[in-house]
């Protein structure tokens, strides 16, 4: 079996160095793994997403609709933008934060009518598909690390809690070590601390988690 | 990916992005010149050959544009040097002229061509089947599914582009080159950078008239020959499963057909014949395929390229032989697709069941409703939001007066503004067209047509277009926006800054003098982010009786992070005095900055993680209550 995580977010928010972690330690720990990327046509503040496939039995880069197991996004809007591929009852793993797009905000000035989306709206849309949602306070977490640019990292913390995720947690350190500027690894490999043990009070309330040490 | 991985000598397993592995497998071949004009799904094994080039001894150019990249690695080839070049689908249009004559001429070293078609136009003006270039110029071409299989047929590309004395097509979709996976590494065995003796290797690549007509028979022999030679090749390969039904395939569907005779539970109850020489076509090879199936369903993104060829091939070999493909409307010609597509399109063909997925997006659908859109969009700091701002203002007062525009939009970052909330532009094609289109509708029409193009854009195919203006007196505005580098890409160098591949020192070209030497006598230089003071500069420029050149100069800004950031220069960011602010939005309803938002009192926010501090935003506030946040020292 294989395991399907559909990682996304804003350009800008580091998806794509999360999946060259998650990929180089999966390369590591000799497990197979497929991606499909899209970085979208802005270099920054555009949708980005990417399909991440890990096990034997993943053929093709993208996942079938409704088979991922974990629906992971940087940005909390974008969840409900990918949600037919998330498996019912499957994982939301998701960033507090909202970034709105200009889009929303220049209607809001022009239309009386016009709100802004707001979190509590996305989960309860949320659940109607799943009930497990664990929403993750990255951006604050990141800037506990002392980078603010760690949400990414943060998020691989919450991930290799889980007990379905496959790959060791000493392969996903060395990969982030090699794959972040120098200057921040030891924030980097903060954030992914801060991330896992954020995990254990939400995420690991709804699925099955690794001990902590 | 990490460089190491490009660069290791060690023979392992390493995670890559499809283009990573072309690189890799080209540095594998010992390639010795390599030339690019960068193009999204490509970018990346420009920017790999770009960040490892301090490591090996090959030549690299960021060229001007694809022609130019194909020519110069066709020069190397010519006495007998390994080049490679790699261009998106719209840029084999632009390097053709040259393709089509390498056809007949030849090469000596070997000459790879990596082709990347963008099915579904995720960052394309159209989904162009660059296939036909194969059959059309004679040219062999491989199709790799995965980015192993793009490695390993780099590598042999080189091996038949010599031994047939023909440059090679790999063609690949934006899938193969966006996609990752784990590639086996193997050996790089670099040789020493030489050159040659040109007289010594007696060789002649000419062809015109009676040239011509004899090396089209050769290159007819050359072509039977290579489609010997591919029904032997391990590129070609069939799973075989005792049923007679059968799926013929390539490229990156060959993978959505695997995922989908998971789905539909029909692993190993299937023949499977997958090509990976698709131009000239292993002939044999799908005859003996096809030869004893009842029924076959093609498998293949935009035009029945394959399903035609296989028809004609089983009219003899096997002709009660069901084809369901494109023609028998299983499969659309239209966009990308994806293992539900395929899925959908196998189940109909076979007759067996498929839940089908459209019920499942309908219900998604729903869900999203109350999500907004989120369209690509200029990044915080970008100085085109701070010349359209201008322009904008200036069109405005120009349409008060009387005068009235046609905007002809071109490729780069700022086709962008096609997109909501700033929806503009009357046409936009191809590189360098919004200055072609700009002289037929100078004749036509009685608006006055503005033009815009990037510095890259510029060089790359403007100039000509430009050069015919000024020769037949053509009159119109054309707004050059140069942000020193290619940005919407990845920042890779251009003319515009003194630097080229690898950092390396490069000779910059200024695009106002080239406007006055070509004869422009209205030409301007402007600061992208002076917002106000180029309102007036821009209604001269269309008020002008004549063709007015405007340069609307800032570097991008993700590009002037980055040397902010190796300066060990901070940015900062500016924020709303809430004090202050009496809420006039001018910010929100003329600015659409990423960084901005509202906050809960209704007043304007910026995001102090989103904000490059370009202060064009402060500027334009009229109330100055957008404020430098402090920094300690």
């Amino acid at each position: 079996m294989s395991l399907n995580i559909f990682i996304c977010g804003v350009g800008g928010q580091g998806l794509v160095l999360l999946t060259t972690v998650i990929g180089n330690a999966c390369a590591k720990s000799g497990a197979n793994v497929i991606t499909g990327e899209m970085y979208g046509l802005s270099q920054r503040s555009g949708a980005v997403s990417v399909h991440l496939r890990i096990g034997e039995d993943a053929f093709s880069p993208l996942i079938p609709y409704g088979e991922a197991d974990i629906l992971l996004s940087l940005e909390a809007i974008e969840t409900l933008r990918y949600i037919e591929y998330l498996k019912k009852d499957g994982i939301v793993l998701m960033n507090k934060r909202i970034m709105h797009p200009p889009i929303e905000t220049s209607k809001i000035i022009t239309e009386k009518e016009s709100k802004y989306i707001t979190l509590e709206d996305i989960v309860a849309k949320l659940r109607g598909w799943t009930q497990n949602i664990a929403v993750v306070d990255a951006l604050k977490l990141a800037r506990e690390s002392g980078n603010v640019r760690t949400e990414n990292t943060v998020f691989l913390g919450c991930l290799s809690a889980l007990e379905a995720f496959p790959v060791d947690e000493k392969a996903i350190r060395e990969s982030i070590s090699e794959a972040v500027p120098k200057k921040t690894i030891e924030q980097n490999l903060k954030a992914f601390d801060l991330g896992k043990k954020s995990a254990h009070g939400s995420l690991c309330t709804l699925v099955p988690c690794r001990q902590l040490p | 990916m990490v460089l190491k991985d490009v660069l290791s000598k060690e023979k392992k397993a390493a995670f890559m992005l499809g283009n990573e592995a072309i690189v890799r497998g080209a540095l594998e071949a010992d390639v010795k010149v390599v030339a690019f004009y960068p193009g999204a799904p490509t970018s990346e094994v420009l920017d790999t050959f770009s960040d490892a080039l301090g490591n090996f001894d090959y030549q690299m150019e960021i060229t001007t544009n694809e022609k130019v990249a194909l020519e110069v690695c066709a020069g190397a080839a010519f006495a007998g040097v390994r080049s490679l070049t790699a261009m998106k689908s719209v840029g084999t249009n632009v390097a053709s002229d040259t393709l089509f004559v390498l056809g007949y001429t030849g090469v000596k070293g070997g000459l790879v061509v990596v082709m990347a078609d963008d099915p579904h136009a995720h960052s394309s003006q159209s989904e162009q089947d660059g296939r036909f270039f194969g059959p059309n110029a004679y040219i062999p071409m491989f199709e790799p599914s995965s980015p192993q299989e793009a490695k390993d047929m780099v590598k042999k590309a080189f091996e038949i582009s010599e031994k047939h004395r023909v440059p090679v097509i790999i063609r690949t979709v934006t899938r193969v080159n966006h996609q990752s996976g784990i590639v086996q590494l193997g050996e790089i065995n670099r040789s020493e950078f030489k050159k040659v003796k040109w007289k010594e290797l007696n060789e002649e690549y000419t062809t015109l008239g009676a040239v011509a007509r004899r090396k089209k028979l050769k290159m007819l022999e050359r072509t039977a020959k290579l489609a010997e030679e591919f029904d032997q090749s391990e590129f070609n390969f069939t799973k075989q499963a005792d049923s007679d039904v059968g799926v013929v395939t390539a490229s990156v569907s060959y993978l959505h057909v695997l995922e989908a005779l998971k789905m539909l539970k029909l692993q190993n109850k299937v023949n499977i014949l997958k090509l990976g020489t698709t131009y000239p076509l292993p002939k044999n090879t799908i005859k003996r395929f096809i030869k004893n199936l009842k029924k076959v369903v093609v498998v293949e993104e935009l035009s029945p390229y394959l399903e035609k060829e296989l028809c004609a091939i089983a009219k003899d070999a096997n002709p009660g032989l069901e084809v369901f493909g494109k023609n028998s409307g299983v499969f659309s010609e239209a966009w990308e697709y994806n293992p539900n597509i395929v899925a959908r399109g196998i189940a109909s063909s076979m007759g067996v069941e498929y839940a089908g997925h459209e019920a499942i997006v309908e219900e998604a659908a729903k869900f999203k409703e109350v999500i907004p859109d989120r369209y690509p969009t200029f990044c915080a700091g970008c100085p085109h939001r701070g010349t359209f701002v201008a322009l904008n203002q200036a069109l405005k007062i120009q349409v008060a007066k009387g005068q009235e525009h046609y905007f002809s939009n071109d490729i780069g970052c700022y086709s962008m503004w096609i997109y909501p909330p700033i929806s503009r532009g009357d046409s936009s094609l191809c590189m360098g067209a919004s200055v072609g289109v700009a002289n037929g509708l100078s004749h036509v029409i009685e608006e006055r047509v503005v033009a815009v193009v990037g510095d890259s854009t510029f060089y790359h195919a403007t100039i000509p277009a430009l050069i015919n203006a000024v020769h037949n007196g053509n009159k119109f505005t054309m707004l050059i926006l140069d942000n020193s580098v290619t940005a919407m890409t990845g920042q890779q160098f251009n003319p515009s800054t003194e630097f080229t591949a690898g950092g390396r020192q490069g000779k910059k070209i200024s695009i106002e003098n080239i406007c006055k030497a070509i004869g422009v006598e209205f030409v301007e230089i402007v600061d992208s982010y002076d917002v106000k003071g180029n309102v007036e500069v821009f209604r001269k420029a269309l008020d002008y009786d004549g063709l007015a050149v405007v340069v609307s100069r800032r570097e991008c800004a993700l590009y002037g992070d980055r040397n902010k950031r190796r300066r060990g220069e901070k940015i900062v960011p500016f924020y709303v005095d809430k004090d202050m602010c009496k809420r006039p939005y001018v910010c929100l309803r003329t600015f659409y900055c990423p960084a901005y938002e509202l906050d809960e009192d209704q007043q304007p926010r910026i995001s102090p993680e989103l904000c490059d501090g370009c202060s064009v935003c402060a500027r334009l506030c009229p109330i100055q209550s957008v404020k430098r946040t402090e920094v300690k020292t």
